[in-house]
This record gives structure tokens, C-alpha cells and sequence, in this order.
């Protein structure tokens, strides 16, 4: 298993289409990480809002980034998919 | 102050002949209604130059002596070299028509304008043409009154040529009545100095009477009722030649340069033909005696000698000029060498550049970033937003509240000369960039910096949509409609400024993805305002068609927003090019847009 596991590793270094395809993983993770951070955020702002107007707002964004995250984690998951189904 | 002071002193004058002669007031009134009748011929001959004429134009300036024969048969049909000046300078200007065969049309029109004085001489003097005005006049104003076009032009021709008749009917009854009380011809100067005197008097009657047509008509009046002599008419027609020239020169001082150099051509051939004709009058006089006997036109008939004279001087210009026209073409080509259009010229994009690709799609990506800073001054200036207070900080409302004047800049213009030429640059080079690639990943940015120029190029033309109702509403007393449009720029000013946001933070990915809430605030009210339309026809606030405009300019709205937002996420995204991917992958497309608009309106509580 840890063998296979260091196979893959230097897989990953060697093929030009295995380094674009984790760079793709990676940036979507990063992406994805930024989004959630920013709903932690206007989550408290929600919170502390009193402004009807400004809740609202600080909610139609909350669940845009909600959509977002949902097609970013759908995305994440074949890309982890394919990754699994093609080794090499 | 010369021309302020004019129109004062010319008044004054006319004043005090009216007061002082009943037959000068004839007279006057026989030129006012001449020039009236030239005016409803013009207007006449304009609504038949939608086609025909230019179709006739185009096959027939290809060779210079057709262009010629244009210029005299187009003259002699129409009666106005400034009508057919009016078109050449049209068609030089856009470009189907060489100089040389421009100035050809006007040699031709020099020489068919002279055919006015023998119709007029042969015939006008010798009838009653009042008798033949009047039906023209009543036959004519009928027509005008139609609702098809050619009708009415037709109309307006029979008006023009009926008034033209009734013209000269007067001018040759105040002459003949002149004859009775006053001899005019006692004035008569012989000589050399009464050529210039009377050449000089001709070009200040030309230039008053901004037409060469009527100066002549006056003096062939004038020389049937012998108020003037023979030899003084031939220098008062010469000087008339002359002075048309001068209302031309002075009506191309705000044209193009092409206009410029067919006036200054005009003036050119002119001045040479009246120096020629001058020089050599009393030779052309012979000439025209002898020719005048061949055709047999009796010695004592001046006005068909006149005539004669007119057409024999302009034919001998036609002949010196000719074999200069190339060094003519030259000349005026250097006079004035035009401003070409100011052609928008890409800054980061060269071939230098092409080689590497990292730099290349830096390169387009900058200069695609100007093109959105390009566009968002001409959508300002569409939008009749200040400048000022868009970058002011101020709320939407406030900046559409301090842009409550029309900015009228010709965006048509601006959208030729400065934005599609640079799209077109940076697609032309991104398709000779793209295909030496072998990077997926930059191939498919120049792909995407492509798009956003295209998405600006697309919200500059729905401005200029926009704008026409826009500048009516901005304009007009109903506040209810000013409110719609207002609501509607206080939007675009928005999203600009969400996206100059976006754009002071490139290193946030979040920034840009909130992009997305923008597009749903632009849904969200837009629809708003459409749903407002019924209550406000109802109401009668606004009329039915104020709405279906509206609808239209919502929908263009809409579509402005859209295409800045989609190009502000492309050009102000983060700097790492598989980020921007991830980013892309993330945001949400126009059918998920339009879902979660949906959702939130049946839960309004959210």
C-alpha cells in the first residue's frame, strides 16, 4: 500500500497531464477553502446585521456561495473520481 | 464681424429700395421667390437621391470624361450645382469616388449650370411664364400634400419650378418697368474698369444671393429690359461664376478635408476661367458674335448671346484645366492631407510578444482590460453619466441624480474608430497566437480574454441601443418615464463599480465569484420594473408605446450588465491562470441565475 501510494507520487511528478490535473484539484480546493471562509465570515455579519436590507443582502449572497460551493464540491468529487479511475 | 454686420446692412438696404422703388420691391420679391423656388427644387430632387441618382453616379465617374458628362447632364436636369456638389462630396467622403473624377462632376456642372441662361434666354423672356407657374404651383402643392414619397418629391419639383418661373416673371417685370422711369444702362461703365467693376458687382451679388443661378437670371432681366449693357452683363456673369465659388469655399470650411479640396478645386477652375475670361473678353466677345451668327441667333439678341458667352467662357475653362487636373489632384491631395480617423491602435500587442506565450496572453489580457476602459467611457458618455461622479464614491442614485444632462457624443463613432478596431486587433491576434500553442491552458485563456472582449464590444452596442430612448426620456417632462430610466442606469452604474471593485482586489477569488449576486440583483430588478409597466400604463403615468420601448431598453439593460459583468470576471480575476479555471468551474451560468431567482420569489422570506 505504501508503496503504491509512492508509485503514485512520482506518477504525479513525472506525467505532464497528471501535474495539470492536480493542478485543477488543487486551485478548486483553494477556491472552494476561500468560499467556505468568506460564508464563516458573512455568517457572523448576518448575525450582527440589523439593517433589514442589509440582511437580505449578506443572505442572497450567502446562498449564492452555498450554490457555488455545491457545484465546486460536485466538481471535486470527479475530479478525484477520475483521478482514481485513471492512475496513470 | 463682418458677417455679423451683414445681414443688418443688407436689410437696411432693401429696406430703403423698397421704400425708394416699387419696381426695385419687384424685382427683389422676383429673386426671393426664385431662390424659394431652387429651395423646393432641391428638396424635390433629395427624395429621388435615395437610389437612382447614386446608382447613375457610381456606373458613370469611372472614366473622366463620364464623369464629366455626369456633372453637366446632372446640372442641366437639376438646375443646381450645388445639388449635385452636395452628392459628389458625399460620395468622396465615403470613399466611392476618386478625386479627380469628383472634380471632373464639377467641371461638368460648371458647364451644365450654363444651360439655365439659354433656357431662360431662349425661352423665358420671350413667354408669359407666369402663365405656366401657376397650375405648376397648384399641381405641385397638391402632390406635396401626398403621403408617398415620390409623390411629394414630385411635388416639391413642380413647386420648385413653378416659383422659379413666377421668379423671373417678376424679375422681368420689374426690370421692364424700370425701363420706364429709370435707365440704369446711364451707368454703364466701358472699358476695362467696367469689366472689374461689374465682375466685382457680380461675385457680391452671388455671394448675397448664395446662388450663381439666380445672379445670372437677374442680369439676362436686366439686359432684355436693356437696364444694363451688353458688355457690363458679360462681367457681371463672369463675376457671378466667381462668387459661387465663395459660398462653397465658405460652406466647406467645417467639412472634411475632402470637401475642402473639391471647393477649393471649384474655386481654383473658376478663378482661372473668370482671369482667362477677363483677360480675353473682348476676343471672346468676337468669338461669341461670330459663333452667335452661325447658329443664328441675331446680332441684337444679348441674352442668347449671353448665353452663348456663359457656356463658351466655362467650356474654354474646361479645356485650360483639363490637362492640369492631375497636378490639381496632387496639389490638394498635399493641401490638405485629412485626418484619417483617429483608428484605435493596440499598445501591448506585437509580434515580439507572439513568441512567448506567458507574454502573449498577458499582452492580450491587458489590452483587452483597455478595451473594457475604452468601452466604459463611451457606455458613460451613452449612458449620459458624468465621469465625475461615477468615480466619486457616491452612491448609484446620487451619481444618476448629478447626470441629469444629455452628454452628446456620437458613440456610433467612438465605437467604430476606438473599439472595434482594437477588438479586431486582438482577435486577429489571438487566432495567429492560438494556433501556435500546444498549452491547453493558455490556449483556452486567449480563448477566454477573447469572449470578453466580445462581451464588451456586445454591452457598447446595447448602449448604443439604449441611448436613442434614453436621451428622449432624460429630456422629457414625464417623471415617471425619467424614473424607469433612471432605475435602469442607477443598475449599470452598479455593476460597474462591483466590478471596479473586483478589480482593486485581483488577489481574491471570493471578489470575484460575488460577481454571481450582482447577476441576481440585475434579474431580480429588472423584473421588477417590467412588472411595474402594467400599473403604470393603467395609471395612464406612461403611454403604451413609452412601454414597449421600455420593455426593449430593459432587455438591453439586462444584456449590458450581463456582458460587463461576464468580461469584468474574466479580465479582473486572480492572476493564476488554473485558479481562474477552478474560479470559472465555480460561478454560476445564466439558467442557474434564473433557477435561484425563481426559488427566492416563491420564498419571498428569505
Amino acid at each position: 500500500m505504501k508503496a503504491k501510494k509512492l508509485l503514485n507520487k512520482l506518477k504525479d511528478i513525472l506525467s505532464d497531464e497528471r501535474q495539470a490535473q492536480l493542478a485543477r484539484y488543487s486551485s478548486l480546493k483553494k477556491v472552494l477553502k476561500s468560499l467556505r471562509n468568506e460564508k464563516i465570515r458573512l455568517e457572523m455579519k448576518l448575525a450582527e446585521a440589523r439593517n433589514e436590507e442589509d440582511r437580505q443582502e449578506i443572505a442572497s449572497r450567502l446562498e449564492i456561495i452555498s450554490a457555488q460551493r455545491k457545484k465546486g464540491l460536485q466538481l471535486l468529487k470527479e475530479l478525484k473520481k477520475e483521478r482514481k479511475n485513471n492512475p496513470d | 464681424m463682418l458677417r455679423r454686420s451683414l445681414l443688418p446692412a443688407i436689410f437696411l438696404l432693401l429696406g430703403y429700395g423698397f421704400w425708394a422703388s416699387a419696381e426695385f420691391k419687384t424685382v427683389a420679391a422676383g429673386v426671393a421667390i426664385f431662390l424659394f423656388g431652387m429651395l423646393a427644387l432641391e428638396e424635390g430632387f433629395k427624395t429621388f437621391t435615395g437610389g437612382t441618382l447614386e446608382k447613375i453616379l457610381k456606373a458613370s465617374t469611372n472614366r473622366l470624361w463620364k464623369s464629366m458628362a455626369f456633372g453637366v447632364v446632372s446640372t442641366t436636369i437639376m438646375q443646381s450645382s450645388s445639388l449635385v456638389s452636395v452628392i459628389t462630396i458625399s460620395f468622396l467622403s465615403a470613399g466611392l469616388l476618386e478625386l479627380s473624377s469628383a472634380i471632373g462632376i464639377i467641371f461638368g456642372a460648371n458647364l451644365g449650370t450654363t444651360t439655365g441662361a439659354w433656357l431662360v434666354a431662349g425661352f423665358g423672356l420671350k413667354v408669359n411664364l407666369s402663365a405656366y407657374a401657376m397650375p405648376m404651383l397648384v399641381f405641385g402643392i397638391l402632390l406635396i400634400f401626398q403621403k408617398q414619397k415620390n409623390l411629394k418629391g414630385a411635388g416639391y419639383i413642380l413647386t420648385g419650378l413653378g416659383f422659379l418661373f413666377l421668379g423671373i416673371h417678376y424679375m422681368k417685370e420689374g426690370f421692364d418697368s424700370f425701363g420706364q422711369t429709370i435707365n440704369l444702362a446711364e451707368y454703364s461703365i466701358a472699358g476695362y474698369p467696367g469689366v472689374f467693376a461689374f465682375a466685382g458687382i457680380g461675385i457680391l451679388a452671388t455671394v448675397v444671393m448664395q446662388s450663381s443661378h439666380a445672379t445670372l437670371i437677374l442680369i439676362l432681366a436686366a439686359l432684355a429690359a436693356q437696364q444694363i449693357s451688353y458688355e457690363n452683363a458679360l462681367a457681371l456673369a463672369i463675376g457671378s461664376n466667381v462668387g459661387t465659388t465663395i459660398t462653397a469655399i465658405i460652406g466647406s470650411l467645417g467639412s472634411s478635408a475632402d470637401g475642402k479640396r473639391l471647393a477649393v478645386a471649384h474655386l481654383v477652375f473658376n478663378v482661372v476661367t473668370g482671369i482667362i475670361a477677363i483677360i480675353g473678353i473682348y476676343q471672346l466677345m468676337e468669338f461669341v458674335g461670330w459663333a452667335s451668327a452661325y447658329l443664328g441667333i441675331a446680332a441684337e439678341n444679348y441674352t442668347l448671346q449671353l448665353a452663348v458667352f456663359h457656356s463658351v467662357f466655362n467650356l474654354l475653362g474646361i479645356i485650360v484645366m483639363l490637362p492640369l487636373l492631375n497636378w490639381l489632384v496632387k496639389f490638394l491631395e498635399r493641401l490638405f492631407t485629412g485626418q484619417p480617423f483617429e483608428v484605435e491602435q493596440p499598445v501591448y500587442l506585437s509580434d515580439a510578444t507572439r513568441s512567448m506565450p506567458e507574454a502573449a496572453v498577458e499582452a492580450v489580457r491587458k489590452e483587452t482590460v483597455r478595451l473594457y476602459d475604452l468601452a466604459v467611457s463611451v457606455i458613460t458618455d451613452g449612458l449620459s453619466i458624468q465621469r465625475d461622479a461615477l468615480q466619486s464614491g457616491e452612491k448609484p442614485k446620487q451619481v444618476v441624480k448629478q447626470s441629469s444632462a444629455v452628454i452628446d457624443e456620437d458613440i456610433d463613432t467612438l465605437y467604430e474608430t476606438k473599439l472595434k478596431s482594437l477588438y479586431g486587433k486582438i482577435v486577429e491576434f489571438v487566432i495567429h497566437t492560438k494556433g501556435g500553442y500546444t498549452e491547453g491552458r493558455l490556449k483556452e485563456e486567449l480563448h477566454e480574454l477573447r469572449d470578453a472582449g466580445q462581451h464588451v464590444i456586445e454591452a457598447v452596442k446595447g448602449v448604443k441601443h439604449f441611448k436613442k430612448n434614453l436621451t428622449r426620456s432624460i429630456r422629457s417632462d414625464n417623471v415617471y418615464i425619467r424614473k424607469q430610466y433612471d432605475l435602469l442606469r442607477r443598475l449599470i452604474v452598479r455593476v460597474l463599480r462591483e466590478i471596479d471593485t473586483v478589480r482593486s482586489t485581483p488577489e481574491e477569488s471570493e471578489s470575484i465569484l460575488s460577481l454571481d449576486q450582482v447577476k441576481l440583483e440585475v434579474g431580480k430588478k429588472t423584473e421588477k420594473i417590467s412588472d411595474g409597466l402594467d400599473d403604470l400604463i393603467r395609471q395612464q403615468h406612461i403611454t403604451v408605446p413609452m412601454a414597449t420601448s421600455l420593455m426593449n431598453d430593459i432587455s438591453y439593460c439586462k444584456e449590458i450588465c450581463w456582458d460587463l459583468l461576464e468580461a469584468g470576471a474574466t479580465l479582473f480575476s486572480v492572476p493564476d491562470l488554473h485558479e481562474k479555471a477552478a474560479m470559472r468551474s465555480v460561478a454560476l451560468d445564466e439558467q442557474e441565475i434564473t433557477e435561484m431567482m425563481k426559488s427566492q420569489e416563491q420564498e419571498p422570506s428569505r
